[in-house]
């Protein structure tokens, strides 16, 4: 529990010493909920989530290739496989959360009529989803250019695809926005469980992968025979 | 260099001759208080301190090596492909405890590869490792946190073996030390010189205790001072049982280690046969 | 040139000098080179001389103890033992028998 910890408590540092890219990472969000805010308020307040799970994704995308040469040495170290990403995306999340707070409160601030439990459920998933997908980018992909151009790729056809269409429950972010509906729309309850289920199930599968792929990587390797000292 | 230094760098070169602890106090101190009375330039009055080293060891020779101990590091017919490039062929190492292991060749001859392969980061295509004990590993570079802190990289290490935050930082402010350097600042490690950050590297690897410790040129971009304290802490380390493999390609440090694995490839058969040669007895 | 050769012929006779030295008194480095110098034998750098005292220490030829002095640091004082004034006569006979010879040769060039 504690080499876990303080993994978390690293990652944690580290991100919060990224200033600039950290700013640069919250003013993506409030320039999405910014645009739209003339026109209308629900595509506003969903390029808001989009813009917090944009912004998780890539620290977690940054936070792990950084991280790259230094976990072969920890796990050496000491540290399990899942002390590693499991303790990399409890740090993440935190963070997630912590930047989620602003962008919950900038809607009540403007006096939007919402569900603001259902924005604080939407958050979350985009939070939850967030991090491990940057995760699994960035333990995919070598750079973090190749990782931040998927990720934009995979946000801009978020924000475009048709999300009634059967192909946009394929989309990680597909919860938050189903669930911003909810809250936007005072649709249907269907709309809430739908988007929980989903992101509760996207969130499940990306931390599989992230653990797959970290065990993988990180496992002992066969050609390597381990004696006690005797 | 000055008085001081002088007999600092003496000092290590006694250490890594291996000669006894209590003999080379005895020679340094005596050099101290001939310099103390006389005055004089030390480079003059005993000449350059590796010299002057090698003249002591021939009147009063060195402490009988440790034992050589028990096998700690045992690599076996590795041989490695990167498509149709062979890198490495039947390579073979075998590294005792109180052991130092160089590992030499031409640049791109696979001895980080090889190095790679002992830690169980890459596979090999054929060929075993066996490591008795708990295994440090220090890369070439890369192996910081940008945005750590030397104490928070501390810390961090320490962990892995439940070592708690005083005492991790403790100890690896003391074994930053051991390389002339003083840790416990408020830098973080992208502000470190390139030959800081390899201290910082370096101190890691050997601050999870390990039995076998293998080491990547980690002494890159080290200044010259640092450099000397680099080789005495690996004696030290060996004198401590520590089995040492390092990578390196300044063939002038071979006297000061046991066994010597040439990766260079050679033209006629293809392959060097590993030339495991023994420096100390 | 000449001090090279002065070298050479100090490196065979220096440890019988200074089993001489020691013979009078015990003595350390410091003091034998200064010795050896006002005797006219040279300016001994200390790492020529250190590594024979230890050499005549390891065969059993002088004893050494570190010792506070009257006034200074404490330094290492080398004791002749009855092996080393054995060694002293027979070597010492030796050089005397083998420097007259020379010493004639030489003079007789010399003065020719």
């Amino acid at each position: 529990m504690n080499r876990l910890l303080t993994v978390a408590e690293m990652t944690l540092r580290e991100l919060l010493r990224r200033r600039g890219v950290l700013l640069l990472l919250l003013l993506m969000p409030l320039t999405f909920y910014l645009i739209r805010r003339d026109a209308y308020l629900g595509q506003s307040v969903r390029s808001l989530l989009l813009g917090v799970g944009w912004a998780v994704s890539t620290a977690a995308l940054f936070a792990t290739t950084a991280a790259r040469e230094l976990e072969p040495r920890l796990r050496l170290a000491g540290y399990r496989p899942h002390h590693l990403y499991l303790g990399r995306m409890l740090g993440l999340w935190t963070v997630g959360l912590v930047i989620s707070v602003p962008f919950f409160l900038l809607p009540l601030v403007d006096g939007a009529e919402l569900r603001y439990a259902g924005l604080a459920a939407a958050m979350l998933c985009s939070v939850g989803v967030a991090a491990p997908f940057g995760m699994l980018i960035g333990a995919l992909l070598p750079r973090e250019l190749e990782g931040t151009l998927l990720l934009l790729t995979v946000v801009t056809v978020q924000m475009l695809i048709d999300p009634a269409g059967s192909g946009a429950k394929l989309t990680p972010f597909w919860s938050s926005r189903e669930i911003a509906t909810w809250a936007v729309d005072h649709t249907d309850e269907g709309y809430l469980s739908r988007g929980a289920l989903h992101g509760l199930a996207v969130t499940t599968l990306l931390v599989l992968g992230v653990a797959a792929v970290a065990s993988v990587r990180l496992r002992r390797r066969r050609h390597l025979r381990h004696l006690p000292v005797g | 260099m000055n008085a001081d230094d002088w007999l600092r760098t003496f000092t290590a070169e006694l250490h890594q001759r291996r000669v006894a602890a209590d003999a080379a106090r005895h020679v340094v101190a005596e050099a101290a208080t001939h310099l103390r009375e006389g005055g004089g330039d030390p480079w003059v009055v005993f000449g350059p301190p590796h010299q002057y080293a090698a003249a002591i060891v021939e009147s009063i020779g060195t402490a009988p090596g440790p034992r050589p101990g028990p096998v700690r590091l045992h690599a076996r017919g590795i041989t490695k492909r990167y498509g149709r490039r062979t890198v490495l062929s039947d390579a073979t190492l075998t590294v005792r405890a109180g052991q130092i292991a160089a590992v030499v060749g031409a640049n791109g001859c696979g001895k980080s590869t090889f190095l790679r392969i002992c830690a169980g980061l890459v596979s090999p295509d054929a060929g075993e490792v066996t490591i008795s004990g708990r295994l440090g590993y220090c890369p070439q570079s890369g192996g910081t946190a940008d945005f750590l802190l030397a104490d928070e990289h501390f810390v961090l290490v320490g962990a892995g073996q439940g070592v708690a935050r005083g005492p991790a930082r403790r100890a690896g402010r003391a074994a930053a030390r051991q390389l002339g350097w003083e840790a416990g600042g408020d830098m973080l490690a992208r502000h470190l010189s390139g030959g800081t950050r390899q201290k910082l590297n370096l101190t890691m690897s050997t601050l999870s205790n390990p039995d076998v410790l293998l080491l990547d040129e980690p002494y890159q971009g080290f200044d010259q001072g640092t450099y000397v304290n680099f080789w005495d802490q690996l004696a030290r380390l060996r004198d401590a049982g520590k089995a040492i493999v390092v990578v390196t390609h300044l063939l002038n440090q071979l006297d000061r280690v046991d066994t010597v694995l040439d990766l260079t490839p050679t033209p006629q058969s293809g392959w060097l046969a590993p030339g495991v040669q023994g420096g100390h007895p | 040139m000449d001090s090279d050769r002065r070298g050479q012929w100090l490196r065979g006779v220096l440890d019988i000098c200074v089993l001489a030295l020691l013979r009078e008194r015990e003595s350390y480095g410091y003091q034998l080179a200064q010795a050896l110098d006002a005797a006219g034998v040279g300016p001994i750098q200390g790492g020529t001389l250190y590594p024979v005292l230890l050499r005549l220490q390891r065969t059993g030829l002088v004893t050494a103890q570190w010792r506070e002095g009257t006034a200074g640091p404490a330094r290492k004082y080398y004791r002749l033992t009855d092996d080393g004034r054995e060694a002293l006569r027979q070597g010492g006979s030796a050089w005397l028998a083998f420097v007259a010879p020379v010493s004639d040769v030489v003079t007789k060039g010399v003065a020719g």
